[in-house]
């Protein structure tokens, strides 16, 4: 079991052609993480996720180099028509743009060029910027709307097996442009695995970005996002995150609403099992005013899983006429299951509408009674209960084959094949 | 159909219907009126199989002891309970949800599941028959329907599952007329000689339209006076302290 998790700065060196500059910055982030390691839950971010406990019951070791899997067949979906972007264990291996204008759209391998930004709080994020040399850099030039959805496939071969990946994505949309992607997880590992990733998303005026999170199957992923999004004067996020099918994942999401009449939704709609542990963590930023947020996530916990929500609204003082909401809801089948949830309101401009609200309870007998007195037996009244639930959430995918898709997933993960 | 025998049932150690006798024959409709706390909705959910209450007594339907069989059993031998407050469940969907049940009782009694599309023919014919909107069906399960949708959509749940012997707990409270007619002509039209109904009501009204065989007062868990529809005109007058 890994007591002591530490990086050698040789792992550094191992990386091909980098700047002095570029080499300090990484050092300098792998030092802050060696002299703490993974975080435990003395630390206020991570009290309800301790990862430093998680990782030393899990792994007996943590191998931060891979070796390569080659001639690896993708198998695409073909529910609907879409652009595509495939990730092999992180790295950008191809791409395809069919369905749109090439010359609207650069993909290419994420290089970073940013050396002053050193993150104070995330231990995960420091390791990321130390070792991550793989990671796609996407831009949407202005005046451009994808005419298909972009699905990302992040692949993960069956090599892994007690290995850290840790890769750095940034997507920029233009001003008045529109795109909607898909992050889907295909995970051919049997073994167990780490994956940190760290992600920027920045929206320029009047951008529309839409974008569903979801995994292919169960698996025993470890997986770790910080996710950074700017969002500019009238751009609009919505993001659809299905967590569920990992044994540990925690979502970090930080929103910056910078710009004036812009809008963020976020909604989240999971069901854990056995032992999966699953963190979403937010933090929106209202700076300006008149600007929306809107967050609901849904959880249903059996048997000894584990659900997190700590979501943070901060708004600040100029930021008048913000419209920020939060709901958090939990159900629990079982009585070992736990859910903690920890609202949080920072505010400090006077003209605000905020509000949250945090429910969990188990499921409802009358209903159950209900369905029961139409034919259904038990297990059948709880599983539609169960589907009832989350469907709030999938229902409001527009896109009727996505949403499909998106159904037939979640079935899959909850009752198997 | 039915035969209920000395029937007590208590709930957290309070007696609620204490030593109750009724004989429902096919083709019969049974009425019973009784004050608020008599026992009306107990009885009902004693006989749709709801959990939670000490019974004693016997109750046999189709000649079989129900007393031991579970809900959803009971569901899919034809015994079907028009709820008094319909239970809201949101985000399923009313059509999936009518499917579901639909296909778990069509097994039950060894018939053929249908595919959607013949089911949603039923449907279409169902809706058109009582003119109720089919739209509420493409809805949540009872979310955000009136009072009146919600139970119109017990009475159009009644006619899709077509149950052997239906009990109808104070379906009427609160409906208006038009309403009243819709539930009532829904019952009406599903009367044939193989049906039994027990309508639990506290007024008249709705018998002026269902036309009971017999008419039962129900007071203190027990049947205190039983008629025919006689019985509810009288009650309706003097109501029910006189009756003893």
């Amino acid at each position: 079991m890994i007591t002591n998790f530490k990086v050698n700065s040789d792992e550094i060196d191992k990386i091909k052609k980098i700047s002095k500059q570029e080499k300090e910055f990484r050092i300098k982030n792998l030092n802050l993480f060696n002299k703490n390691g993974f975080p435990n839950n003395k630390i206020e971010d991570w009290k309800f996720s301790d990862l430093r406990n998680i990782v030393s019951k899990n792994f007996k070791k943590l191998d931060v180099q891979i070796t390569n899997s080659k001639n690896i067949n993708t198998t695409l979906i073909k529910d609907f028509d879409h652009n595509s972007l495939i990730l092999i264990n992180g790295n950008l291996s191809s791409s395809n743009f069919d369905f749109e204008e090439k010359n609207k759209i650069k993909i290419k391998n994420f290089h970073n060029d940013n050396f002053s930004d050193i993150n104070k709080y995330n231990p995960l994020i420091h390791l990321n910027h130390a070792l991550s040399d793989t990671g796609y850099y996407l831009e949407i030039a202005d005046n451009y709307k994808f005419k298909k959805t972009l699905i990302i496939y992040n692949i993960f071969t069956k090599e892994l097996n007690e290995n850290i990946l840790n890769s750095r994505n940034k997507i920029q949309i233009g001003n008045n442009s529109e795109l909607h992607t898909i992050d889907f997880v295909v995970n051919e590992s049997k073994n167990k695995f780490m994956n940190n990733v760290y992600e920027n998303v920045i929206l320029k005026e009047n951008a529309i970005y839409k974008n569903i999170c979801i995994q292919n199957e169960k698996s025993d992923g470890f997986f770790h996002k910080f996710s950074k999004n700017t969002l500019s004067s009238k751009s609009k996020y919505s993001s659809f995150i299905f967590p569920s099918g990992l044994k540990f994942n925690k979502l970090d999401l930080e929103f910056n609403l910078e710009g004036e009449r812009s809008e963020c939704n976020l909604q989240a709609a999971s069901s854990l099992n056995k032992n999966d542990h699953q963190e979403i963590k937010t933090r929106i930023n209202h700076l300006v005013p008149n600007c929306k947020s809107y967050q609901r996530v849904k959880n249903v916990l059996n048997s000894d899983s584990k659900g997190v929500y700590q979501g943070k609204i901060f708004v600040k003082d100029i930021a008048q006429k913000t419209d920020a909401y939060q709901l958090s809801k939990a159900l629990l089948l079982n009585d070992n299951s736990e859910f903690n949830s920890k609202p949080e309101l920072e505010i400090y401009a006077d003209d605000v509408k905020c509000s949250h609200g945090s429910t969990s309870g188990s499921i409802d007998e009358t209903s159950i009674y209900y369905l029961m007195s139409r034919g259904l037996n038990r297990e059948e009244s709880v599983r539609l209960l169960v589907s009832g639930f989350l469907n709030e959430i999938i229902e409001m995918i527009k896109s009727n084959s996505i949403r499909k898709f998106v159904q037939k997933k979640i079935e899959e993960q909850i009752y198997g094949n | 159909m039915l035969e209920i025998k000395n029937l007590k049932a208590s709930i957290n150690n309070r007696d609620i219907i204490k030593g109750l006798d009724i004989t429902i024959k096919p083709g019969e409709l049974h009425a019973i009126m009784g004050p608020n706390g008599s026992g009306k909705s107990t009885l009902a959910n004693v006989l749709s199989g709801k959990n939670g209450y000490e019974i004693s007594g016997a109750i046999q339907f189709k000649g079989k002891n129900l007393i031991e069989i579970p809900v959803d059993e009971r569901a899919q031998k034809g015994i079907f309970l028009a709820f008094q407050y319909p239970t809201e469940i949101p985000g399923v969907n009313t059509n999936n949800f009518l499917k579901t049940s639909l296909n778990k009782v069509r097994k039950a009694r060894g018939e053929k599941e249908l595919d959607t599309l013949t089911f949603l023919k039923i449907v279409k014919e169902k809706t058109a028959e009582l003119g109720i909107d089919e739209k509420i069906l493409s809805r949540q399960l009872n979310v955000g329907f009136s009072g009146g949708e919600k139970k119109k959509n017990e009475i159009l749940q009644m006619k899709i599952l077509d149950p052997s012997f239906t009990i109808l707990d104070e379906t009427d409270s609160g409906l208006d007329i038009d309403a009243l007619k819709t539930i009532a002509n829904g019952v009406n039209s599903s009367r044939d000689k193989m049906k039994s109904f027990l309508v639990i009501t506290h007024y008249q009204r709705l018998l002026d339209y269902i036309k009971p065989d017999f008419v039962h007062v129900l007071s203190d868990g027990k049947i205190v006076k039983s008629g025919g529809m006689e019985l509810a005109e009288e009650l309706e007058k003097t109501g029910y302290k006189k009756i003893k």
